[in-house]
């Protein structure tokens, strides 16, 4: 989540809107000069909640980057104050904002619950939202992301969209995601990759090749795992083993990351920001691909025996210097 | 129904011996008829019988030591029964290279993945098919109709139980839309379900999400009137899941509380959750409505229960069924945790 963005482009819109029409020169004056100090322009709770929020966050992006020189333990301990601190800040920005989307749904995930009780308390929570505001509509613009006061209410539905899928729900998963793609086309949270990903497991071919036309056909990690995925379970081995060369190929460090399970915490709140055709792309696919893949109990081991996608797999831990366990057959 | 090859042998024997008394006098053949079983139980050799019929014989005869005796036998036994089980197979393989049964049971215990078995079953099957109808054919010329209808159903039994198990192990392996077509051809062929493939199909359709599909499938099939009603633990199971899977727990509960009331000991069982080897022969034969056939219903839904992910490593549906039950049927909960620690107490001692 691009927090700070936000926030300026929340306290520019809320400023212009006191002040009246606006050239747009005007505007992007007032936008430089929110960026430059954005507390001279929060106003109400409501801004300070928010800023609450994405000052939480920025602090957990700025403690990550010393992650991998502690031990599993102090890990755990310094994982759970950090969800700790930003649950206590997500409260107390709720308590200036009752109606703060973000500070709500981040207080959920901070708890760390399973995920089936953490989609209970997001669908109580959006049912909540929606009685209040309505149901998410396109903006004028036709897509709803561009309204960024609408942004809260995406995530929430990308965060349910998520776990619906790693809780089993694949037609629900499809469903709320094909309605978020229709709300908000541009999908700048990656909601076609859910997408993507439940329509494999459903072996919903229309659905999967609907996307892929929609994506027109330049398809990432996703689309390739979803794809060699979907080829195997209709039973399709020459295309499935097409898409899994593809997989390997074009998707870094890919084979590694479906053979050598890679850790991934949880999302706060979207899919972390990645370069695409970057080793975190793949790492995040098949993370979220990880349900799907275990109920196809064979497929792991299938991918070995495709030519090359061992050695692959084995080469880019050896050239990257990272740890290879045997993988037992 | 299910199949019980104990039963089936006794047919086979029972339809051959009938056809020797053909053209015999009523009286004498019924005297005859009446002798049957005792002979059939002691001394089966004195029996007009094929090489095909005592090739059946040593299958049946397999399949209670490894499936019906071999998951209760301590470790030791264990061993025993697996090489006396594959010893009688092989031995039937002789008698007969035909026998499907045989061949397919020593593929599933010696197949190194699932997607192997899978896979040598798909390649064979037709040749199966191709075999069990000549035989059918065979068998289609008796005077007596009712006689030759049951023949030339057993002589399509390896067949189903060829497909059935394909169905089975195609679910197994996550390949949903090919075991509800395999299911539905079984179906097909077969329209009493002798396999139970409709149990399969809602499985499949409940691993698709499937609602509809198992909506207008159960209507279709109530028609035929001669089923079993559709509240047997695989349909109840499935549209449980289902009702899970579209968010909706108010359902998804009802379905467990009749689950509940339609099978006895069910709280425990659904709690529990117990993962049992699968029959090589074909599905455990178990009484209707039993607590046995709960216990392998929920071992079948396996792989609609340890679906998703969840901290408690039971699957997303497996533990909230298991919290559910626990909620609705708290007694259920207790007897198994004071089982629990008798069972450490007992380590202990």
């Amino acid at each position: 989540m691009r927090g700070n963005e936000e926030l300026i482009q929340r306290l520019a819109l809320k400023r212009r809107r006191q002040l009246g029409s606006m050239s747009e020169e005007a505007y992007a004056e007032l936008e430089l000069a929110v960026r430059e100090d954005p507390m001279r322009f929060v106003d109400d709770d409501e801004d300070e909640a928010f800023r609450l929020v994405v000052q939480a966050l920025a602090q957990i992006d700025e403690r990550q980057h010393d992650d991998d020189l502690l031990d599993d333990a102090q890990y755990l301990e310094e994982r759970t104050r950090r969800l700790g601190a930003l649950g206590n800040a997500c409260a107390h920005a709720l308590e200036l904002d009752e109606n703060c989307v973000d500070a709500a749904l981040l207080l959920t995930l901070s708890k760390d619950l399973s995920p089936n009780m953490a989609l209970e308390a997001l669908l109580e929570l959006e049912r909540n939202v929606n009685t209040r505001e309505g149901a998410v509509e396109p903006s004028v613009a036709g897509d709803a992301w561009t309204n960024v006061f609408e942004r809260p209410r995406l995530r929430l539905s990308d965060s349910i969209a998520r776990l619906c899928l790693c809780t089993a729900r694949y037609r629900v998963a499809r469903d709320r995601c094909v309605d978020m793609l229709a709300k908000a086309p541009l999908d700048v949270l990656g909601a076609r990759l859910t997408c993507v990903l439940a329509m494999a497991r459903l072996e919903d071919e229309d659905g999967f090749h609907w996307l892929e036309a929609r994506e027109s056909h330049r398809g990432n990690a996703w689309f390739h795992l979803g794809r060699a995925l979907l080829m195997y379970k209709l039973g399709r081995m020459p295309a499935a083993r097409r898409a899994i060369r593809g997989f390997d190929r074009l998707c870094v460090g890919g084979a590694y990351a479906l053979l050598q399970p890679v850790f991934v915490d949880l999302y706060l709140p979207d899919r972390p920001a990645f370069e695409p055709q970057t080793f975190t792309e793949s790492v995040l696919a098949v993370h979220e691909a990880d349900p799907i893949i275990s109920d196809v109990p064979d497929f792991a081991a299938w991918t070995c025996d495709q030519p090359g996608f061992l050695a692959s797999a084995q080469d880019y831990a050896r050239r990257n210097g990272m740890g290879w366990r045997e993988w037992e057959q | 129904m299910a199949f019980d090859p104990q039963r089936e042998d006794y047919q086979r024997l029972g339809l051959r011996f009938a056809q020797t008394l053909d053209g015999t006098d009523a009286a004498s053949a019924t005297h005859s008829f009446a002798s049957f079983g005792r002979r059939f139980a002691h001394d089966r050799d004195s029996l007009p019988q094929s090489d095909a019929d005592r090739a059946f014989h040593l299958v049946a005869m397999a399949t209670k030591l490894i499936d019906y005796q071999l998951p209760f036998a301590d470790d030791e036994t264990a061993k025993e029964l697996i090489a006396s089980g594959h010893r009688l197979l092989d031995e039937a393989l002789v008698l007969d290279p035909h026998c499907y049964d045989a061949i397919r049971m020593k593929i599933a215990a010696q197949a190194p993945t699932f997607e192997e078995f899978l896979g040598f079953l798909r390649d064979q099957a037709d040749e199966v098919r191709a075999h069990c109808e000549r035989q059918q054919q065979a068998q289609a010329t008796g005077i007596d109709s009712e006689r030759s209808r049951l023949r030339a159903d057993l002589a399509m039994r390896p067949y189903l139980r060829w497909l059935s198990t394909q169905a089975e192990q195609a679910l197994i392996c996550g390949r949903n839309r090919e075991a509800l077509a395999l299911a539905l051809e079984c179906l097909r062929i077969d329209p009493h379900d002798v396999a139970d493939a409709r149990f399969s199909v809602a499985l499949a359709y409940a691993k698709l999400e499937d609602e509809a599909g198992l909506d207008s499938f159960v209507d279709r099939l109530q028609q035929h009137g001669s089923m079993r009603p559709a509240n047997d633990a695989w349909t109840l199971l499935s549209r449980l899941a289902m009702r899970f899977k579209a968010l909706d727990t108010e359902g998804a509960q009802d379905w467990v509380s009749e689950l509940i009331r339609t099978y006895p000991h069910a709280a425990e069982a659904l709690i529990r959750q117990t993962e049992l080897p699968v029959g090589i022969f074909a599905r455990i034969s178990t009484v209707p409505y039993s607590e046995d056939e709960l216990i392998v219903a929920i071992s079948e839904a396996t792989i609609l229960l340890q679906e998703g992910v969840d901290p408690m490593e039971r699957g997303a549906l497996g533990t909230w069924l298991a919290t559910e039950v626990a909620r609705q049927q708290p007694q259920a909960m207790l007897a198994i945790m004071s089982e629990q620690q008798r069972q450490q107490n007992g380590r202990r001692a």
